[in-house]
């Protein structure tokens, strides 16, 4: 096929040999003046052009004076002339910072947009430092079609998780993040104003070059670096200070509602319900404003000579959360250089470090004050803690909740490159990640009542380090001859991951008092000592790399990519894996034929396939292993005996789990790129998933046990699009900015086989993956009405524990009785569509952008309030509840567990949002004020982050992403904030 | 730079390339833990497996799922706690509301099978070890009896079971047949008995490991339930016989700290007085610990009126059973739980509960830590003179019967010869249902009630109008959970479909 269509454009190859004569010329940059090489040129209305040397020089042929040439590269405005008479034409090119853009960062190289045959986009570092956060993701929600970013909570120092093109693996479905060359699995630790770029690489073509380690998507994090030429330093100085508030509270029931229901629940329990107190325990445990404020400041210098350049990057970050004694603090420090150190050889560095502390970001005081009763004061009268039934007291948890993680986190690599002939260069680069934290919590002796007391003091130690060096070998071929250009990779790439954790527990410690919080041989608890490796964090690669980027003319484009891959994780047999992509792309743009549709600008199909592996396993799980500390206790002195035994069974037949993925797609735009549209279409399959299938009780490995096993398959297919507009009326310039997927998601297998038995429910059973429907969809009963008496009781098939008031469930094998088979798919958690608009506008030095974001289809469920073993507070809805004969159809009467609170559709609520993400205000300087201020720029802004969040769903946070098969179910955890921030950034 | 000069670059580089492809870097066995495959293959591995198996025996999850289930479905308690502590997941067990999907019931069975697979480690691994042979063959022993014990635990509550009896068991098992599962106990026990040491025959600080006395108790047990009395009678005789045992004086000591691993123990598991099972801790103690003041746990299986009011006039072992507020017990005074109501009476007004606590998983102290060491009494003396008294009386032994009966009666009334007079009776049937009255009294809140209940054929008569359905009840549902994970290839039990 592709020979075929190589034969034919040159077949096609014009004779066009008139009035010729001709032109030459050299082009510069406008801004530095340099010669710029490698500029496109094009003779308009023809398919004939040429591209400027090495000393920026060209010349071509033209047949007449009328003739156009467009000057085109990367970086800079297009530039038309008309030829003229001229023979000589000199041109100078303007920067165009919005071009820039268009050069893309592929897995081990770069690529101009126009050569991309994969699917990548590219969101630019000012983005990610809109929203206060200590994560950059955090700044990617809703800037890249196909991606899914949720807030992993409001926490202090929380991240954000992260799904691309859906869900395609019952396992570790986060995508891996290439940092300066380093493979992470996380970059929360990375200041967001060192980044200059990220690139989230999607489909196969794109992510096959990093074999095992792509199949859920690829993100590459450029840090920022000084540009060629650069020889003035800049400096860069920013900060700003946010508050915030609780965004959403959750409505539940008043002092005066809780008693009448305790009341309805045990008679006689509150003998004057006007008289009981009206406690809300979301103002006593939430604060806000002044007191939660967030910091965020950083300074930074770049500059260049001839010889080498640096980056200098110093920042401080510091969240105090809405909950008290919860906060986070950070130090960045970022150095990026590199030396040339003869005109073949160039040498380089790229260091971050990240000390950080975090204090009670876990806390669980939410989930406890969400339950705590109201009809309860927070204090006796002498001022001491008060009895919570039950959940215990929430501010005294608070109070006893001592619990820090404090390390460094740490990145670095260095490399060189070598030039070894024209167009052949080697690199080699050596990368390390260093984290290396420890955490201590502490708890005293306490005591508020008989189940909310600590008898002895507790501290915890826990002590963790990892290291994982990366070690990469390229060697790259660029040729351009006449209309082909090849680009041409080959590698090899040896990565190893070690890690040790300690944990020391002790009781009874002499002292409360921090100084005191250290573990000596009198309080030391040795049975709780733990050390070994991190599981995830232990592991050891080899691979090999190869691909083939070949374009002709500018028009045809072909990628070929292989990866073999090999992983520790696998048993010797199965350790090797191939993983091989083909991508294909049209620019239909610099056809001849399109020359006459001068409204279109750009128009580019483009089609790949592959298939990429995933081995997010723990490293273990080919063996199966003998526990440790399995203790009995004999003797009349109840001494402890050391015992072992098998603990968890391996599968020593393990073996790659693969994602196949085919992706389509069109990049369009008109009028001058005023408007640009580009669409994709995907559909991924991954098979032999990587799964730990729950075993029965009867293998004996104990409750919630599991095996891996290679047996789901999953698809994800759906639609991006991403639609932009931008223009100018005299000194406004707007953009508008349309974007999001479509998303199917559906499982083909999860045991191997495909029959109605196939499926894997979670450990609370409230979702069941089976087939045909999404991976971890809710699964419980259907809720068609309350019973309103007796008669209708028996007019319906009933569970013997139905009451009228209770809910009715709709026996859908219609057997005439309600039974554990009438449970049924009742809801989704992965939304079928995610999208985002974006606005911005400026004027004169006036700028506001405008984002919103948000998501379709997906469920929430609301398991926090069906955890009843005890009486607890109920959401606000328990007010309208059935309390006799068709007071309700939709509330059932007010009971404290059991049957109204088993799995349903009951607790089952929309999770779609829409949600206004960010809005900045900003106003840079005029020139004249900066210059008298010695500045470049000066910027003021205010924004507002999460301003509102539109959604039925009546927890904080709409957005609960767990692993696929938890996921969608609310626990109740730190809740979300709506931030308003202000800040200055200052250019010099 | 010469053409020379760039091969030599270029060969390097390719060198690097090619570089460290060795085997061996990705080679990463388990760190810090053996691999089944060679474990257990040592005498001090053999030892490690079979001390592990009795680690099964702390598992919250192995006393009935957690909270003591079979008690509270007997007429001899309630759920306990506070009304609302549990009432959605302990309480259905009180009125026969229970369901399949409840965490105890899953609970209790994957418990009982861990145990079962680590008694598997040692009987199918062990025989091969070289070591000291008898020392081998009583590893084999404990293990075999500890599967008997495991099994009967399930045969009884669920009847047809998967049998297990090596440590790959198939993937399409099948629930085995009730008297396939007897027939396997019985086998076990067999080896056990021939290969066990008598309780005095082991150093003192083994004490808590498995005896001959136990496993023959045991077996004395399994036929009980089988309806097999001259084999029980058997059984239990040997163990009388073998002079290992005695009733203690006091009473209370059968189940009391004091009385741990003593005269009158014939199998109990060891725990130390601390949370958390790697610390020794068995939280049997804890669950039903008295809640409130002082707080030694949640406060589960609550002693029902019931048991109280069947107690004979001024029978020392009701105050030995129930903790009642305002009781002072090793210098502590019960206060009780300010969430639980001292007395509940139901709407015509009627006393049906008050607040009290099971005092046979006492150990004194006013804090949570010790309620953890309470050593559960598995198997006592008493219980297997009750159990020679009533396999003898159906065999037509009545003297050796009533012997046998009032040696647990003459204890039972601590030196005061006014109270619990010696039996008379000779008629087989009077005398049954009075052995069954004395168990229920010497035995009570130690969770034999129900399955006694159910063995004689008197659970629908005295638990129907508590809920219990008949064909129903006797058995508990199969785990949802398992039907689901087994491809709902089993059946599940009689009217739990």
């Amino acid at each position: 096929m592709r020979h075929l269509l190589v034969i034919g454009i040159f077949s096609l190859l014009p004779f066009s040999l008139l009035a010729q004569r001709n032109v030459k010329g050299t082009v510069t940059s406008a801004t530095s003046g340099e010669t710029l090489p490698g500029v496109n040129i094009r003779l308009l209305g023809t398919d004939q052009g040429t591209v400027t040397d090495i000393n920026g020089s060209f010349s071509l042929v033209v047949e007449r004076d009328s003739a156009q040439l467009q000057f085109s590269f990367l970086g800079f405005k297009t530039f038309t002339t008309l030829v003229g008479s001229r023979s000589v034409i000199d041109v100078q090119l303007e920067d165009d910072t919005q071009q820039l853009d268009e050069i893309v960062v592929v897995g081990y190289g770069t690529q101009k947009k126009s050569d991309l045959t994969g699917s990548v986009a590219r969101v630019k570092g000012s983005e990610l430092t809109k929203i206060p956060s200590s994560s950059p993701l955090q700044g990617l929600q809703g800037k890249v079609a196909g991606v899914q970013i949720s807030n992993a909570g409001g926490a202090p120092g929380a991240g954000a998780v992260i799904r691309v093109r859906g869900v395609g693996t019952f396992n570790n479905s986060n995508p891996i993040f290439v940092v300066d060359g380093v493979i992470l699995d996380n970059i929360d630790f990375l200041n967001a104003a060192d980044i200059e770029a990220m690139d989230v690489l999607k489909d196969a073509s794109a992510t096959a070059i990093y074999g095992s380690r792509g199949a859920n998507g690829v993100i590459i994090v450029t840090t920022k670096r000084a540009k060629k030429g650069q020889v003035a330093p800049t400096i860069n100085f920013s900060a700003d200070y946010s508050i915030q508030k609780l965004q959403k509270r959750i409505a539940l029931l008043d002092g005066r509602e809780f008693a009448t229901v305790a009341n309805e629940l045990r008679p006689g329990s509150y003998n004057n319900i006007d008289l009981v107190p009206n406690t809300d325990w979301q103002d006593l445990i939430f604060k806000d404003g002044l007191e939660a404020p967030i910091l965020n400041a950083q300074l930074s210098a770049t500059g260049a000579s001839d010889k080498g350049q640096y980056y200098l990057g110093a920042g401080y970050f510091k969240h105090e959360g809405i909950i008290p004694k919860s906060q986070f603090e950070r130090l960045t420090v970022k150095f990026n250089n590199s030396y040339q150190l003869s005109s073949r050889l160039q040498l380089g560095t790229n260091i971050t470090l990240t000390p950080f502390k975090a204090q009670n970001t876990n806390n669980n005081v939410v989930f406890i004050a969400y339950r705590a009763w109201p009809v309860l004061e927070p204090y006796n009268a002498d001022g001491s803690f008060a009895e919570i039934p039950g959940t215990g007291n929430p501010l005294a948890d608070i109070e006893y909740t001592n619990s820090f993680n404090q390390g460094l986190r740490s990145i670095g690599n260095t490399y060189f490159t070598l030039d070894l002939i024209e167009g052949l260069q080697f690199k080699s680069s050596y990368g390390i990640e260093v984290d290396y934290s420890s955490s201590e919590s502490f708890t005293p002796e306490f005591f508020v009542s008989p189940q909310q007391q600590n008898p002895l003091s507790r501290l915890n130690k826990g002590f963790y380090n990892r290291l994982s060096w990366l070690w990469e070998n390229t060697l790259s071929y660029q040729k351009e001859i006449g209309l082909h250009r090849l680009d041409a990779l080959a590698g090899f790439t040896a990565q190893k991951s070690t890690s040790e954790f300690v944990n020391l527990p002790a009781l009874s410690l002499v002292r409360d008092t921090p100084d005191f919080w250290y573990i000596n041989p009198n309080n030391i608890n040795p049975n709780e000592v733990g050390n070994g490796v991190d599981g995830s964090n232990y592991f050891s690669m080899l691979s090999q790399l190869f691909r083939v980027n070949y374009s002709f003319n500018n028009r045809y484009l072909l990628t070929a990519t292989l990866r073999r891959d090999g992983s520790s994780k696998f048993p010797t047999t199965n350790r090797f894996a191939l993983f091989p992509a083909v991508a294909v792309g049209w620019n239909i743009i610099n056809e001849a034929f399109m020359s006459p549709y001068e409204a279109i600008t750009n128009l580019k199909l483009k089609a790949s396939w592959g298939v990429i592996g995933n081995d997010k396993i723990p490293y273990d799980r080919q063996y199966s292993l003998v526990g440790n500390g399995i203790n009995a206790v004999f003797g009349p002195e109840d001494a402890i005996i050391p015992g072992q035994t098998y603990s968890s069974a391996g599968n020593p037949d393990l073996r790659w789990e693969s994602t196949e993925q085919f992706n389509a797609g069109v990049e369009m735009a008109f009028w001058e790129n005023t408007l640009s549209a580009e669409l994709e279409f995907f559909r991924k399959i991954t098979y032999d998933i990587l799964i730990n299938l729950p075993i029965p009780g009867y293998y004996g490995n104990g409750s919630g046990a599991s095996i891996t096993t290679n047996s789901a398959e999953v698809l994800n297919q759906g639609l991006e699009f991403n639609l932009g507009y931008r223009n100018s009326i005299g000194d406004l310039n707007y953009s508008v900015g349309v974007l999001g997927n479509t998303l199917h998601n559906e499982v083909l297998k999860v045991r191997g086989t495909n029959g109605d038995d196939d499926f894997l429910t979670n450990g609370a059973g409230t979702t069941r993956s089976s087939v045909g429907l999404p991976i971890g969809a809710f699964y419980g009963y259907e809720v068609d009405g309350v019973f309103q008496n007796q008669s209708d009781l028996d007019a319906y098939p009933h569970r013997s524990d139905a009451f009228p008031g209770d809910l009715r469930f709709v026996d859908t094998n219609e057997d005439g009785q309600i039974t554990d088979a009438d449970r049924t798919y009742i809801g989704s958690p992965i939304p079928s569509l995610l999208y985002a608009f974006n606005l911005g506008a400026e004027y004169k030095g006036w700028d506001v952008a405008i984002d919103f974001q948000g998501q379709r289809g997906n469920d929430i469920y609301n398991i926090k309030e069906t955890i009843r073993p005890d009486l607890y507070n109920y959401e606000q809805h328990v007010a309208n509840r059935w309390t006799g004969e068709n007071t309700s159809n939709t509330e059932p009467r007010a009971s404290q567990g059991g049957y109204n609170y088993l799995p349903s559709s009951f607790f089952v609520q929309s999770g779609s949002f829409f949600r206004l993400r960010n809005i900045t205000l900003g106003y840079s300087l005029p020139e004249g004020m900066t210059n008298r201020l010695k500045a470049q720029q000066v910027r003021f802004f205010v924004s507002g982050t999460n301003v509102f969040t539109l959604s039925p769903f009546t927890g904080y946070n709409p957005e609960i992403l767990g692993d696929p098969i938890n996921s969608g179910i609310d626990l109740g955890g730190y809740p979300f904030s709506a931030m308003y921030s202000t800040g200055i950034r200052v250019t010099f | 730079m010469k053409t020379s000069n760039i091969r030599k670059k270029l060969t390097l580089s390719l060198a690097i390339l090619g570089l460290v492809s060795c085997k061996d870097f990705l080679e990463l066995p388990p760190q810090g833990q053996i691999t089944q495959s060679n474990f257990p293959t040592s005498a001090e591995d053999a030892l490690l497996a079979t001390n592990a198996i009795y680690n099964t025996l702390r598992f919250n999850e192995f006393h009935f799922g957690l909270f003591p289930i079979m008690d509270i479905m007997s007429d001899d308690a309630h759920k306990g706690s506070n009304p609302s502590d549990g009432a959605a997941t302990v309480g259905p067990y009180d009125t026969f509301t229970h369901i399949s999907t409840e965490g105890n019931i899953s609970r209790w069975w994957n418990a009982l099978y861990q145990g079962v697979q680590r008694a598997n480690v040692v009987i199918e691994n062990v025989p091969d070890i070289t070591m000291d042979e008898d020392l081998r063959d009583r590893y084999v022993a404990e293990a075999k009896f500890l599967r008997a014990f495991f099994y009967f635990d399930l045969v009884r509550a669920w009847g047809d079971v998967p049998i297990i009896t090596t440590t790959l068991p198939v993937t399409d098992a099948e629930r085995s047949s009730k008297a396939l599962v007897y027939e396997l106990i019985h086998e076990d026990l067999e080896e056990a008995i021939a290969n066990l040491p008598e309780k005095s025959e082991y150093p003192i600080a083994d004490l808590g490991r498995a005896t001959k006395g136990a496993a023959k108790a045991l077996r004395a047990r399994v036929y009980l339930f089988q309806g097999n009395f001259p084999e029980a009678a058997r059984w239990a005789q040997e163990v009388i016989n073998s002079g290992q045992y005695d009733l203690f004086e006091n009473f209370a000591d059968a189940n009391s700290e004091a009385g741990e691993h003593g005269i009158e123990s014939v199998f109990e598991v060891g725990a130390f007085g601390q949370e958390g099972l790697e610390n020794g801790g068995n939280q049997y103690g804890n669950v039903q610990g008295v809640r409130g003041t002082p707080n030694r746990g949640w406060g589960f299986n609550r002693p029902s009126l019931d048991l109280m009011n069947s107690f004979e006039t001024d029978d020392p072992r009701m105050e030995a059973t129930v903790i009642f507020l305002g009781e002072e017990l090793d210098g502590i005074l019960i206060a009780g739980d300010s969430q639980t109501p001292d007395e509940t009476t139901d709407e015509d007004g009627n006393l049906v509960e008050i607040e009290c606590y099971n005092q046979k998983v006492w150990t004194p102290g006013s804090t949570v830590p010790p309620s953890f060491g309470h050593n559960r009494r598995f198997i006592r003396y008493a219980d297997v003179l009750l159990m020679a008294a009533e396999s003898l009386n159906e065999t037509g032994n009545v003297p050796l019967a009533l012997d046998y009966l009032n040696e647990v009666r003459e204890r039972a009334r601590g030196g005061n010869n006014a109270l619990l007079p010696d039996i008379t009776e000779t008629d087989q049937a009077l005398l049954r249902d009075i052995i069954f009255e004395e168990r229920r009294h010497e035995l009570a809140m130690e969770g034999h009630r129900f399955w006694d209940l159910v063995r004689t054929n008197r659970a629908n008569s005295i638990l129907g109008p508590l809920g219990f359905v008949s064909g129903k009840h006797e058995l508990l549902p199969i785990p949802q959970i398992e039907l689901d994970l087994t491809g709902n290839r089993w059946p599940q039990n009689p009217q739990w479909e």
